[in-house]
């Protein structure tokens, strides 16, 4: 009888194991991560991550520390990934400082992104040879003149010591004279379904700004938000969804002469409706 | 049943090392110690600002059920450690002076 049963009988016991081993292994005692890294967060935390390095940003204004906590995140664009998230959080209603706040990083993040691609001496990026700081922070040194370091105090220490005298300033919108309106059209293109509001700035040297503050009300209401939040269709940029039969006022934060009676309009001999975009361009003299 | 026990290693070592359940999406209150102190540094940089304590409260509650107080003096212990800036230090601790009023730290932990 034994020498019928062959050698089936292990391999059903290994089987049998194997899978007692895997339960055991995934479902009663699996691997507990404790030490995670900010990369393993969710989508979610990540964006009230990103939220809190832009709020930090707003006191200590220090960009290379801004963007060594965004590295730790890990995404694959940091100034689109905060951009993104500032257009989110306009669009979604939350608190006008928390999108202040990210819109503001992400113009630095922009600015020292711009900056660098113009600048012949490339910002060189060390990256710490620690094998424990395989997710921490990189160091970042630029060259004379302008020299800013970062430095990891300790091994495992994620803060920084930035002299005060290098820390970078808040970005600014483009100064100067206030922008005048110097087209506004009802555009109809098939590529945008919704009644939009598209304003590009222009500066005073003919190149797009961004960084403009914009204020729109309508009755009972008040939004405000900035251009180049959206690079892939230009700095100067900006847009903003209407709601039909609403009466909206725009006009820049730095002044200048408001627009007055923008509603959503359908385009004129749509068959099917459609929305059409008012396209106001603002240049500066 | 030795085989028993060689597949039940075998798939101990399939689960626990070649294959192990991955987490990808954790939560703030399982970040290493390190990050969470750069994340209390970062809300009480916030905090510097915004002066809004509910928000600074919601914001460490991320990290963990623990007393908000308790929370941010265990950040200033290990940034005391790690020789953080003083600067740094100090503004964990303002944001420590806030939250005592309304989570008090346990007795044995005071200063």
């Amino acid at each position: 009888m034994n020498e019928n049963r062959g050698p089936w009988y292990l391999i059903t016991g290994l089987v049998l194991g194997a899978i007692a081993g895997l339960l055991f292994a995934w479902l009663v005692q699996p691997v507990q991560y404790t030490n995670t890294a900010p990369s393993t967060l969710s989508s979610e935390f990540k964006a009230k991550y990103r939220s809190l390095i832009a709020a930090a940003y707003m006191t200590n204004n220090d960009l290379v520390r801004a963007k060594a906590r965004l590295a730790l995140l890990k995404d694959p664009d940091i100034y689109r990934s905060v951009a993104e998230q500032a257009q989110l959080s306009m669009a979604q209603g939350n608190s006008s400082q928390e999108a202040r706040a990210l819109g503001i990083l992400a113009m630095a993040l922009n600015q020292s992104l711009n900056e660098a691609s113009h600048s012949a001496q490339p910002t060189k990026i060390i990256i710490p040879s620690n094998p424990t700081l395989e997710s921490s922070l990189p160091i970042v040194s630029t060259p004379a003149p302008a020299e800013t370091t970062f430095s990891l105090s300790t091994p495992q220490s994620l803060t920084s010591t930035v002299s005060a005298d290098t820390n970078t300033p808040l970005p600014t919108a483009t100064t100067g004279t206030p922008f005048a309106l110097k087209s506004r059209k009802l555009v109809c293109d098939e590529d945008f379904g919704a009644p939009l509001i598209q304003i590009i700035a222009i500066d005073s040297a003919g190149q797009p700004a961004p960084g403009i503050e914009i204020i729109i009300t309508w009755e009972g209401g008040e939004n405000h938000f900035f251009t180049g939040l959206k690079p892939e269709l230009g700095l100067g940029y900006a847009d903003y969804t209407m709601t039909p039969d609403v009466a909206y006022t725009l006009k820049l934060a730095q002044g200048g002469q408001p627009v007055s009676d923008l509603s959503a309009m359908y385009c004129e001999g749509s068959n099917n409706q459609q929305w059409g975009v008012w396209r106001l361009e603002f240049v500066q003299p | 049943m030795i085989t028993l026990g060689i597949g039940a290693t075998l798939g101990l070592l399939y689960g626990w090392v070649i294959d192990p359940i991955k987490y990808v999406d954790t939560t703030p209150d399982t970040l290493r110690i390190d990050y969470k102190s750069d994340y209390v540094l970062m809300v009480a940089e916030a905090y510097q600002t915004e002066r809004d304590l509910p928000l600074a409260v919601e914001r460490l509650t991320l990290l963990g059920a623990a007393n908000p107080t308790e929370i941010v003096h265990r950040a200033i212990l290990f940034a005391e450690e790690q020789s953080f800036a003083d600067s740094d230090i100090t503004l964990m601790r303002n944001l420590e002076e806030s939250l005592q009023v309304w989570y008090p730290l346990a007795e044995d932990n005071a200063p």
